[in-house]
């Protein structure tokens, strides 16, 4: 069989979509009513559940509090479902603790911790269905529930992923496209101040490259970013009427 | 018209045809195939959907939102797929306002009877029913359709009667990937020596697998067994076969008529042997072949619809077709194409194409090789010039652009007005003149010098600017992009540029005005540094079309010349002196630079070999052939070193401003082991070759020479430009930087700038420029650039195109050879008797280069009688019972009787040259030692003569013989006449015949050549 083509010569990635497409982003918030906040987002078939608890008292080990910010706790988990052969993942495995470490990097980033002092903040977030981009539908998702918790935030954090085939960047990449093994990087922005929370890529690309798959991921990133500000104003509208009856 | 799956997969061939136009390709079409045929019909489709002139389109129907169908359940997928495509069709009609009908053309009886009637204006038929109604005057598809129905019949019918298996199956990809990752088989392309096809094919290593297994040498497969049906030019992967089974190759001279059992010889020591056990990747194309004569016809007996013909390529085994013609098709030469080689059978399977010629015929054996390099060129239509008009005025949106250009007496070409503002006008400051070949009509290059007023000096070289001319993608662009290159054959000549282009408008042509691209130094006044360079787009007249002679005595102060150079005619005695006086500084000044130039890059230690570019490039027999120039004239260094200088510059600057999509032009060092042939044949004279670097091989080189042989030297420098391997074409994205070094020229970046009349890789590489100026000028680069990948594959294209061109040219060379003495009877004729040089020795025989025809080939110390040579005391060469030695630098031949005679490399002999003729394949020169002392001819005076018969009379004297053979048969036409008149009827001559005659006139036009 002839290798899979990415990128046909007209133009259209596997799925149909031109180079710098998203794939159809899906979300509603505040989906919980026992958590402070919590939201649901779908980027084409990745699924991602986040839930948000805190700002509250440090939990357990009262020597992790931090004297000046709050501290961000982070946890990452897929469904056994989530992805093409069924296997049973381990709490904590390292995917997992990987995943939850760069989300915490990621919102400590955003989150305006030295205004909870001594408190914790609580993210936990499950991927329903896995089909490429993970890391980007998680940050979307714990965006949205930090945001339903109301907890004060410097800007939204919108990630998204972008490849590189054959000298075009490709944004939003799916599982197909991740499979085939080319360079991907992940990318999670400050939208309005165009600053980075996360920048992250483990294969070999040329640095002469990188600045185009970067302006990629980003422009990508503001998309997401009108598409959640959408989101969360139609949220806003919802729950203003519901209180006003 | 819109094909059905099944239909692309099967008849994509049909599909290809030019004819056929305005075909929408649907998306899952376009899958299936991917999914079902491999990669290489795939390409061949994106192939035929990039090329404009056949006005194909793909449409992404399932990407589409009115045209997707989710599959049903339960439905299967062809079922889903004819749907598909039935739906986006209806969908494709209304779209189009119901205006255009649409042809929906399959191969599924059902689809036919369901859809047939559901829409009106979407037709849905057969195949067949297509090609009858719509293109019943299309002959050709009509065959090629009738082939493929029958081959693909019987197809069927063997698999289901498979029996007993003749090869060993192939092993799927996946374990043959894994194999090659792990080391335990090996990938390259198969190689079958062209002498012992039958025997012997070797496997030349490709990239990684080199490395891993530390095998320096080819492998070789022994046997069509251990082929395994891979064909020539195949990418196969290889097990090696353990070391006791290990064979070597045979040094002995044979023929192709399998007659190896006559040769007994121990084979040399044993090399890497192995066996194919898969092929990646299949390389068929067209093979010419001949159908057997009729008395082997009926020896082939009760089978009588299936017939093996033999292909004109020994490589290539012989291929099974089915056809009724085989009776009607035995004279001529035929073009088959193979469909499958199942592992039941012993030959390949394939179906007739088209017929070529007859054999033996100039036209028919000329279309064979060029068929054989697979090189297409129709020639260039009135249409298809005027469609280039059309297309332009509606595609291309720069109406100054717009137009093919027209220059006829009553409308004449004019320097555009916008242009004359863009352009460095050049045309009244600077002296430029172009120094070409004799008779010469497209002139690429011309010079100019002059000192500015800071004392400097200003050299130029200015190209034609045929970028101008051929817009991106245009119908002239493709066709020149498919072209790669201008085909030189030994006659005649195939553009690469239509002639209003390539000898007109883009030629700068002398005393007329024409855009140029140029690129400019500035040199320091006495030690030529380079001070400044610009390039750009000019406008220039050549004020001077010179020739390499006369511009030669000129240069040595020989002012006779004067008269044969056309602007210097008309003038009278004070201006013609003054101007005389201008263009003679300017040479001398010319060639003081060059020069210089190549004086400090021999300081350098940037030593060059001489004119190995110029060898690599062309055919090296023509250097061969050129007897006149032992020594070629200064000028033509002069101006070899200028555009060389062009060439480098303009890489570099490319390569600057576009690090990863430049083309540039690579010679990579040669590997030392192909040298140890040229070391000991220079051992075996007492010269010694050090070949550790281009410096010191040229050194070497230059010191090797006999005073009393000049044929040794070069002979030597023949060998050692075989040794290396050929300078190519490539992507600067694909290749680290220091692999761009150009060994023979010894430069770090070189390209290809300065024939774009000629060559696509020049105009490439001017659009590169021209991008490059403008990125520096901060505007926005116009044309679309390629991309590395899409570079890479042009260059391939590209390489692979000139090797054709080299092939081709050599190729019809021996043709001509062998159609010159052909007629001539090889025992009394004295032409055929020459004297030859001994350069390699084999343990049968010697190869034997014959100077004066240039040829080179083989002679045979014993016959197949197993009879050895002798030589009596008047050194007449006889055959008697006897034996052979061969050592390392000269073979011995004893007879019975005790007489012994030995030969030595670069011994002179007297040879005698025969054709051997053959049905199937390409006649070939025979060569005969009839003495071992060198041949002296009767009178000194004829041996000047014809010391001096070149390539270019030969060609003359057999194209002449044609034409007599030619007007022979109008003689007989005339006898025919008169039955006509007899009979009252009125004949004239037609107009075919007359065609032909003024065809055969145009032959005669050889005396272009090609310097560069």
């Amino acid at each position: 069989m002839a290798g899979l083509e990415l990128l046909s010569d007209q133009g259209y990635r596997v799925d149909g979509r031109r180079a710098g497409e998203l794939r159809k982003i899906q979300a509603r918030m505040g989906v919980f009513a026992q958590a402070d906040g919590s939201a649901y987002i779908e980027q084409g078939n990745t699924k991602a559940l986040a839930v948000v608890y805190g700002p509250h008292e440090i939990r357990g080990s009262r020597a992790r509090a931090l004297p000046d910010r709050a501290l961000v706790n982070c946890q990452y988990s897929s469904a056994t479902f989530s992805t093409g052969e069924r296997k049973r993942r381990p709490h904590g495995d390292r995917k997992s603790c990987e995943m939850g470490l760069q989300l915490r990097q990621t919102f400590e980033a955003a989150i305006l911790t030295q205004l909870h002092p001594r408190s914790q903040i609580d993210i936990y977030v499950q991927v329903l269905q896995a089909d490429g981009g993970t890391y980007a539908a998680c940050v979307n998702a714990a965006t949205l529930a930090v945001l339903d918790a109301g907890i004060p935030m410097r800007d939204f954090v919108c990630a998204c992923s972008a490849g590189f085939v054959d000298s075009t960047a490709l944004a939003d990449l799916s599982h197909v496209e991740e499979a085939a093994g080319g360079p991907q990087l992940a990318l999670a922005l400050l939208p309005a101040s165009g600053q980075i929370a996360l920048l992250e890529m483990d294969a070999r690309l040329h640095e002469d490259h990188l600045e185009q798959v970067l302006e990629a991921a980003a422009q990508a990133a503001r998309d997401v970013h009108t598409l959640l500000d959408h989101v969360v104003r139609q949220h806003v509208c919802e729950a203003s009427v519901l209180l006003g009856d | 018209m819109v094909p059905d799956w099944k239909v692309v997969q099967d008849y994509l061939e049909i599909l290809e045809f030019p004819e056929l136009k305005g075909i929408i390709f649907m998306q899952t079409a376009c899958q299936t195939v991917q999914h079902q045929r491999g990669r290489r019909q795939y390409n061949k489709l994106r192939n035929l959907l990039k090329d404009a002139r056949h006005d194909c389109v793909l449409f992404a129907n399932e990407f589409q939102q009115h045209c997707y169908l989710p599959r049903e359940r339960g439905e299967s997928m062809e079922k889903w797929q004819t749907r598909s495509i039935y739906n986006a069709a209806v969908w494709y009609y209304h779209h189009c306002q119901d205006r255009m009908p649409i042809v929906m053309v399959t191969e599924d009886e059902e689809a036919i009877q369901q859809y047939g009637s559901e829409t009106e204006g979407v037709f849905v038929i057969s195949f067949k029913n297509y090609l009858d109604n719509f293109w019943p005057d299309l002959k050709a598809a009509h065959e090629l359709c009738d082939s493929i129905l029958q081959s693909r019949r019987e197809r069927e019918n063997e698999s289901q009667e498979s029996h007993g298996k003749e090869y060993a199956e192939h092993l799927p990809l996946e374990v043959l990937e894994a194999g090659i990752k792990s080391g335990r088989y090996i990938q390259g392309i198969l190689n079958v020596n062209k002498h012992r096809a039958q025997m012997e094919a070797f496997v030349r290593l490709q990239g990684a697998s080199c490395k891993d297994s530390g095998l320096v040498s080819d492998i070789l497969i022994h046997g069509m067994k251990a082929r395994n049906r891979s064909i020539h030019g195949d990418v196969v992967v290889v097990e090696l076969l353990s070391k006791n089974e290990w064979k070597g190759r045979t040094a002995a001279l044979c023929e192709n008529d399998s007659d190896d059992k006559a040769l007994g010889d121990p084979p040399s020591e044993p090399m890497p042997t192995g066996r194919v056990v898969g092929i990646l990747q299949k390389n068929w194309r067209d093979y010419v072949v001949t159908f057997p004569s009729k008395g082997e016809v009926q020896s082939q007996g009760k089978n009588a619809q299936k017939i093996l013909v033999t292909p004109w390529d020994y490589r290539i085994p012989k291929i099974r077709i089915s056809t009724q013609q085989a009776e009607a098709l035995q004279d001529f030469r035929v073009v088959v194409r193979i469909d499958s080689w199942e592992s039941t059978s012993v030959y390949p399977n394939g179906h007739f194409v088209r017929v070529l010629g007859r054999i033996g015929d100039l036209e028919g054996e000329i279309a064979t090789i060029l068929v054989e390099n697979s090189i297409s060129v129709v020639p260039f239509s009135e249409a298809q010039i005027v469609l280039q008009k059309n297309w332009t005025s509606l595609h291309c949106h720069q109406e100054r652009m717009c137009e093919m250009p027209v220059n006829t007496p009553g409308n004449p070409w004019k320097v555009s007005p916008e242009e004359e503002r863009e352009r460095k006008d050049l045309r009244e400051t600077h002296l430029v003149f172009s120094i070409d070949p004799k008779g010469c009509e497209d002139v690429d290059d011309t010079l100019s010098v002059r000192t500015l007023a800071n004392g400097n000096l200003e050299l130029g070289v200015h190209i034609a600017d045929v970028t101008h001319f051929v817009p991106p993608n245009s119908y002239i662009d493709i066709e020149a992009r498919t072209r790669a290159t201008t085909y030189y054959l030994a006659d005649r000549r195939y553009d690469m540029l239509p002639s209003v282009l390539s000898a007109d408008l883009c030629s700068l042509l002398g005393g007329v005005h024409r855009y140029a691209v140029s690129v400019i130094w500035e040199l320091d006044k006495t030690s030529y540094e380079i001070k400044k360079v610009w390039y750009g787009r000019t406008i220039i007249r050549s004020a001077y079309k010179l020739f390499y002679e006369a511009a030669q005595e000129l240069l040595d102060g020989n002012f006779h010349a004067v008269d044969d150079i056309p602007e210097f005619r008309d003038l009278d005695e004070r201006s013609r002196q003054a101007k005389l006086e201008e263009l003679v500084w300017a040479i001398g000044k010319l060639t003081d630079i060059a020069r210089h130039i190549r004086a400090k890059r021999d300081r350098c230690g940037a030593l060059e070999l001489e004119g190995v570019e110029i060898r690599v490039q062309l055919d090296e027999k023509k250097n061969i052939h050129d007897l006149i120039p032992k020594q070629p004239l200064e000028v033509h260094e002069t101006v070899a070193e200028c555009m060389i200088l062009a060439n480098h510059w303009v890489a570099k600057k490319i390569w600057e401003s576009f690090p990863h999509q430049a083309l540039l032009r690579q010679h990579p060092p040669p590997h030392q082991e192909f040298f140890s042939e040229l070391r000991e044949c220079a051992k075996a004279k007492g010269f010694f070759i050090d070949t550790r670097s281009n410096k010191t091989l040229a050194d070497s080189l230059d010191n090797a020479n006999d005073p009393n042989d000049p044929i040794v030297n070069r002979l030597l420098r023949s060998m050692a430009t075989q040794a290396m391997s050929n300078a190519l074409y490539f992507s600067t994205g694909s290749c680290a930087e220091e692999e761009f070094h150009h060994y023979g020229l010894a430069l770090d970046k070189y390209t290809h700038f300065t024939s774009p009349i000629r060559r696509y890789s020049d105009i490439v590489v001017h659009r590169l420029l021209m991008a490059a100026i403008s990125k520096d000028k901060k505007m926005e680069i116009k044309d679309n650039l390629f991309s590395n990948k899409d570079l890479e594959e042009l260059c391939r294209h590209i390489n692979n195109r000139n090797r054709a061109a080299q092939h081709s040219q050599k190729q019809s060379t021996e043709l001509f050879q062998c159609m010159y003495f052909k007629d001539k009877d090889p025992e009394n004729e004295e032409r055929c008797i020459s004297d030859g040089v001994i350069y390699s020795i084999r343990t049968n025989g010697v190869l034997v280069f014959i100077p004066r025809f240039g040829i080179k080939g083989a002679a045979y110390l014993r016959n197949k009688d197993g009879l050895v040579i002798s030589c009596g005391s008047d050194s007449r060469s006889e055959w008697k019972p006897g034996s052979l030695h061969r050592f390392q630098d000269r073979i011995t031949s004893t007879t019975t009787g005790g007489e012994s005679v030995t030969f030595h490399l670069f011994d002179h002999v007297t040879v005698r040259i025969s054709v051997q003729a053959s049905r199937c394949h390409s006649d070939t020169i025979r060569l005969e030692i009839i003495s071992n002392k060198p041949y002296l001819r009767p009178d000194t005076e004829l041996l000047h003569q014809s010391s001096l018969l070149l390539k270019s009379d030969l060609v003359k004297e057999v194209t002449r013989t044609v034409e007599e053979a030619q007007l022979a048969q109008e003689v007989k036409v005339n006898v025919i006449q008169e039955d006509y008149q007899k009979y009252c009827q009125t004949k004239g001559r037609s107009l075919y015949t007359l065609l032909e005659e003024i065809r055969d006139l145009a032959l005669l036009d050889v005396s272009n050549s090609y310097e560069m």
